[in-house]
C-alpha cells in the first residue's frame, strides 16, 4: 500500500459521497411534510407568515435548484443555518459531538474489553457450561430492548438504591470529571451491552475456525503450553476478521445512539438527528447524514489499511 | 399562608421537549421558560381571564381603553405602562419598546411563528414614555391573545439587530421575575432572580421569592417520571395518565389537575369520503361512541364534553344538541341511511363496506388508547375502523391536507380561541374540508365584535349550529396532569397556551 494508492482511494470516495448526497436529498424531500409544518401545530399561525418563511428558506425553489445550491455550498464549507433554531449547522453539530464521542467512545472501548475475552473463552472452552452461559447472555443482549433494560437499571440504581443519577450528562453546576463519569456509567453500559453480544459471537466463531487449523495443531504437537498456543499463534490470526466488523461499527459512534441518548437525556448527535427529523430540518439532517456517510467511508478505508497491516497475505497493488 | 413565604431556593422543572430557541415569537413550542423571563402587557390568569402585567389595566370599552371608530370598522387601544418597570439590565421599560415589538415582529425578514395580530395594526403612537396608543384597522376582539401578551422586546438591545440570529434567542432580555443565566442546548436552562423586578408582594417584599429556576430537558416521559421519583426534578407537567398513580404515592409529591383549554375530537373527512356527507351517518357515529368509556380508558381523568367550546369559558353552550351513548339509536340511523349489516357484521351499502381509516398521532399513547376505545365502540354498530397513525411532520401534513378518512386528536388554544381557524371555510386548520355559510357568518360576527353579549350570543348559536351539523364530534377535554413537590407554595396551574410559568414570581419553597 503506497501513498499513490491511498490518494486514489480517497479520490474515489468523492463521487461516492456525491451520489450518496443526491440519494439522501431526494429521499429526504420525498418524505411527507416540510420544515414549516412545525409551525402549523399552533392554531394561531397565519398563512402569510408561513409564505414569508418559505421564501426566506428558499423552499419555494424547484428541488433541483435547491439541491445544486446545497451541494455547492456544502462542499465549500458553507453548511448553512438550522431551520429549527436559526443557528449555524456546524455549531449545532459541534455542540453535540463532544457528548456523543464521550458516550460512544467509552462504550466502544468497554465493548472491546468485554467482548474479546468472552469470545476467546467461549471458543477455547467450546460446548462447556461457560460457553453455553456466554452464548445465552449474548442472545439476551441482542434481543433485549434497550429501552426496557434502561428503565429497569434506572429503577434499580437511581430509584431503589439511589447510587447513580437516572439521566443527564452532569449535575447542573458541576463540571468535575468524576461527576461526568458518574452519569456515564448507565448509558455507556447499556450501549455496550448490544455490541458485546454481537462482537463476542464473531470473536468466538473466528477463534473456533483458527483453532481447527493445521498450524495450531502443529504448535500443540511441538509441546507448547495451551496458553501460548491460544495467545501467540491462534489469537493474532483470529483477530483479523474482527478488525473489519469493529472498524465498521466505529463509524456508527459518530451517528450517536438515538434511543440511549433519548432515555438518558444525553445531549448527543442521536437526539439532534431525531429532533431535526421530526422538524424536517433539512440543512442539519443533510449535514448529519453526510458526516455519517463520510465517517463510514473513512472507516472502511481504515479497515482495509489495518487489514493489510496485520495480515501479510493481503497486499494492495 | 402568606405569612410564611421564605425567600430563596431553586426549583428544578422537567421539560419533555428540546427547546429550539428562547425567543417567544419564533419558538415552535409553548414558551415555558420564556414565560418566567419575558412579560407582556397583559396575561391570562388561572381562569383564562386577562389581568394586567406591564400595563396598569386591561383595556376595555368600559374603561375607555378601547375606542371603536364612529363607523364601527376600526378601533384604537390605549395601554398605560406600569411606571418603574425595568428590563433585567436595569434600563427602564418605555412605550418605545412596545412600538418596537410590533415593528420587529412584523418585519418580513424576521422568521417567526407568531406574527398574529401584527397585520391588524396600522400604526402605534407613543405620546409619552408610559402611554401606548395602538391603531387597529379592524375591530379585533382577540387582540389580547397575540402580540402584546406573548412578550415585549427591548428596543435598546435589539434595535437594528437581526432577530433571526441575535444572541437574544439564547439569552432573552425581559422584564420578568427571572433572567437567563445559562442555556445549554439539549440539557438545561438556568434562570436566576432578576434584581430589577418591578413586582412586590402585599407586604412590600421584593419578588420573586425563589433565587432561581432550573429547566431540565428530558425528552423521554418514563425518564421524566423516574427523575420526579428520585427528586432530581421537582415539577413536571403533562404526566402520562398511566403514570399518574405511581407518582401519587411518592412521598412529598402532589398531583395537580390542570384543565387546559383543549378538546379531543373526531373529524370526518368531508372532501373525500361520500358516506360522511350524510349527516345521519355522522350522528350515528356520535351515538355509537361511549365518551365515558373513553375517559375510563384514560384513567378517568378526561371530562366528556358535548361542545367544542370547553366548559371553562362563559360562552360555552349547555343547550347544544347532545349525542349521549345510544347504540340502538346509532343502528337505527344507519339502517335508515341504507347501511345494512353484511355477512361479516360490517354494514354495506351499494356494495361498499363501511370500513374507514382512522388517523391519530403515533407515539401519543393517550390518543392511541382513546382511538382503540373508539374503534371498539364503532365495531358494535357495524362500522370497521383501521388505525392509520402517523408521527411528526407526516402526521401534521396529513392533518392539514385532510389525508385521512377520520382523524382523532386534540387542540389547545389561547384564552381567546378563534374558532374560524378550525371550522371556517377558509380555516387554516380545517383539513376536513368543512364549509357551512351559516357557521362562517356566525364566526365572523363573533370574531369582529367587542360587545361581550353579542359575542356570547353568536358563539352560542355557532355551537348549536355546529353540533346540529356535526362535522366533528367533541369527545373529551383532557386535563394536563402536573406532578409538583409539596414544598412548592403559591403554585397555580394555568390552562392557556401561555403555560404554567406565566406567574412564577409568587412561587416559594417551604
Amino acid at each position: 500500500m503506497n501513498a499513490a494508492h491511498l490518494l486514489k482511494r480517497l479520490l474515489g470516495t468523492l463521487p461516492l459521497l456525491l451520489g450518496v448526497s443526491l440519494l439522501l436529498f431526494g429521499v429526504l424531500h420525498l418524505a411527507p411534510g416540510g420544515p414549516l409544518d412545525v409551525y402549523a401545530d399552533n392554531p394561531s399561525v397565519s398563512p402569510e407568515a408561513l409564505a414569508q418563511m418559505r421564501v426566506a428558506f428558499g423552499l419555494d425553489q424547484p428541488l433541483p435548484v435547491q439541491y445544486v445550491s446545497w451541494v455547492t455550498a456544502f462542499f465549500t464549507g458553507e453548511w448553512g443555518y438550522s431551520i429549527r433554531t436559526a443557528r449555524p449547522v456546524s455549531q449545532e453539530i459541534l455542540e453535540r459531538l463532544g457528548p456523543t464521542l464521550i458516550l460512544g467512545g467509552t462504550s466502544f472501548v468497554l465493548s472491546l474489553l468485554i467482548a474479546l475475552p468472552l469470545g476467546i473463552v467461549s471458543a477455547v472452552r467450546r460446548y462447556s457450561g461457560v460457553d453455553y452461559l456466554i452464548t445465552f447472555l449474548s442472545f439476551l443482549g441482542v434481543s433485549m430492548p434497550v429501552f426496557w433494560l434502561a428503565l429497569m437499571l434506572q429503577l434499580l440504581f437511581a430509584v431503589q438504591w439511589r447510587v447513580l443519577p437516572s439521566a443527564g450528562i452532569q449535575t447542573i453546576g458541576s463540571n468535575s470529571v468524576l461527576d461526568l463519569l458518574h452519569h456515564l456509567i448507565l448509558p455507556a453500559f447499556i450501549l455496550a451491552f448490544a455490541s458485546v453480544a454481537g462482537w463476542s459471537r464473531y470473536m468466538r466463531s473466528s477463534m473456533v475456525e483458527v483453532l481447527g487449523q493445521d498450524y495450531v495443531r502443529t504448535a500443540r504437537a511441538k509441546g507448547l503450553t495451551a496458553g501460548r498456543v491460544v495467545y501467540r499463534h491462534a489469537l493474532r490470526n483470529a483477530l483479523i476478521p474482527i478488525i473489519t466488523v469493529v472498524a465498521l461499527d466505529f463509524a456508527t459512534i459518530l451517528s450517536g445512539a438515538v434511543i440511549t441518548e433519548t432515555i438518558f437525556a444525553w445531549p448527543g448527535i442521536g437526539r439532534l438527528f431525531i429532533e431535526s427529523m421530526n422538524g424536517r430540518d433539512y440543512p442539519v439532517l443533510m449535514a448529519l447524514m453526510m458526516a455519517g456517510s463520510f465517517a463510514l467511508v473513512i472507516s472502511n478505508l481504515l479497515a482495509d489499511l489495518a487489514y493489510a497491516a496485520v495480515d501479510p497475505r493481503i497486499r494492495y497493488e | 399562608m402568606a405569612a410564611a413565604q421564605q425567600r430563596g431556593g431553586t426549583l428544578t422543572v422537567g421539560l419533555g421537549y428540546d427547546i429550539d430557541t428562547l425567543n417567544v415569537y419564533s419558538t415552535g413550542f409553548l414558551g415555558d421558560v420564556q414565560a418566567a423571563v419575558v412579560e407582556g402587557l397583559v396575561a391570562p390568569d388561572a381562569k383564562a381571564n386577562y389581568v394586567p402585567v406591564l400595563a396598569t389595566q386591561v383595556p376595555t370599552v368600559r374603561n375607555g381603553g378601547i375606542k371603536v371608530a364612529a363607523d364601527g370598522k376600526s378601533m384604537t387601544v390605549t395601554y398605560r405602562l406600569r411606571p418603574g418597570a425595568k428590563w433585567s439590565d436595569g434600563q427602564p421599560l418605555t412605550s418605545a419598546d412596545v412600538k418596537f415589538t410590533w415593528e420587529a415582529v412584523k418585519n418580513p425578514k424576521f422568521i417567526a411563528e407568531s406574527k398574529d395580530g401584527t397585520e391588524d395594526i396600522t400604526s402605534i403612537d407613543t405620546p409619552n414614555a408610559t402611554t401606548v396608543v395602538v391603531n387597529y384597522k379592524r375591530v379585533a376582539p382577540d387582540f389580547m391573545s397575540t402580540l402584546f401578551t406573548f412578550g415585549i422586546l427591548p428596543k435598546h438591545a435589539l434595535d437594528g439587530k437581526d432577530l433571526n440570529t441575535d444572541t437574544y434567542n439564547e439569552k432573552p432580555l425581559g422584564t420578568g421575575p427571572f433572567r437567563v443565566k445559562e442555556f445549554r442546548r439539549g440539557q438545561y436552562v438556568i434562570l436566576e432572580r432578576n434584581p430589577y423586578y418591578w413586582r412586590k408582594d402585599s407586604k412590600g417584599v421584593q419578588l420573586p421569592y425563589l433565587d432561581g429556576m432550573i429547566f431540565k430537558i428530558i425528552p423521554d416521559s418514563n425518564t421524566l417520571v423516574t427523575q420526579l421519583r428520585t427528586g432530581e426534578v421537582q415539577l413536571a407537567y403533562g404526566i402520562p395518565y398511566s403514570q399518574v398513580k405511581q407518582l401519587d404515592g411518592v412521598p412529598g409529591m402532589r398531583i395537580v389537575k390542570n384543565n387546559v383549554l383543549s378538546w379531543q375530537h373526531l373529524d370526518f373527512n368531508l372532501k373525500t369520503v361520500d358516506a360522511f356527507k350524510d349527516p345521519n351517518v355522522r350522528k350515528a357515529f356520535a351515538y355509537a361512541i361511549n365518551k365515558s368509556a373513553v375517559s375510563k380508558a384514560l384513567g378517568g381523568y378526561p371530562t366528556p364534553i358535548n361542545s367544542v367550546v370547553v366548559p371553562v369559558f362563559s360562552y360555552t353552550n349547555p343547550a347544544v344538541p347532545k349525542y349521549d351513548y345510544n347504540l340502538t339509536r346509532a343502528k337505527q340511523l344507519l339502517d335508515a341511511a341504507g347501511w345494512k349489516p353484511g355477512p361479516d357484521g360490517i354494514r354495506v351499502k351499494d356494495g361498499k363496506r363501511m370500513s374507514f381509516k382512522i388517523m391519530a398521532q403515533a407515539g401519543r399513547s393517550t390518543d392511541e388508547d382513546a382511538q382503540q376505545v373508539i374503534i371498539a365502540s364503532l365495531k358494535q354498530a357495524g362500522i370497521e375502523l383501521q388505525p392509520d397513525n402517523k408521527s411528526g411532520v407526516a402526521f401534521r401534513d396529513a392533518r392539514y391536507k385532510g389525508n385521512y378518512d377520520l382523524f382523532y386528536g386534540g387542540w389547545i388554544t389561547s384564552a381567546d380561541p378563534t374558532y374560524s381557524v378550525f371550522f371556517g371555510s377558509k380555516g387554516v386548520n380545517n383539513g376536513q374540508g368543512y364549509s357551512n355559510p351559516r357557521i362562517d357568518t356566525l364566526l365572523t360576527r363573533a370574531e369582529s365584535t367587542l360587545d361581550p353579549t353579542q359575542r356570547t350570543a353568536a358563539l352560542r348559536e355557532f355551537q348549536t349550529a355546529l353540533m346540529t351539523d356535526l362535522p366533528s364530534i367533541p369527545i373529551t377535554s383532557n386535563p394536563s396532569m402536573i406532578a409538583v413537590t409539596e414544598k412548592l407554595g403559591g403554585f397555580v396551574p394555568n390552562p392557556t397556551n401561555m403555560t404554567n410559568f406565566v406567574n412564577t414570581s409568587g412561587w416559594y419553597l417551604k
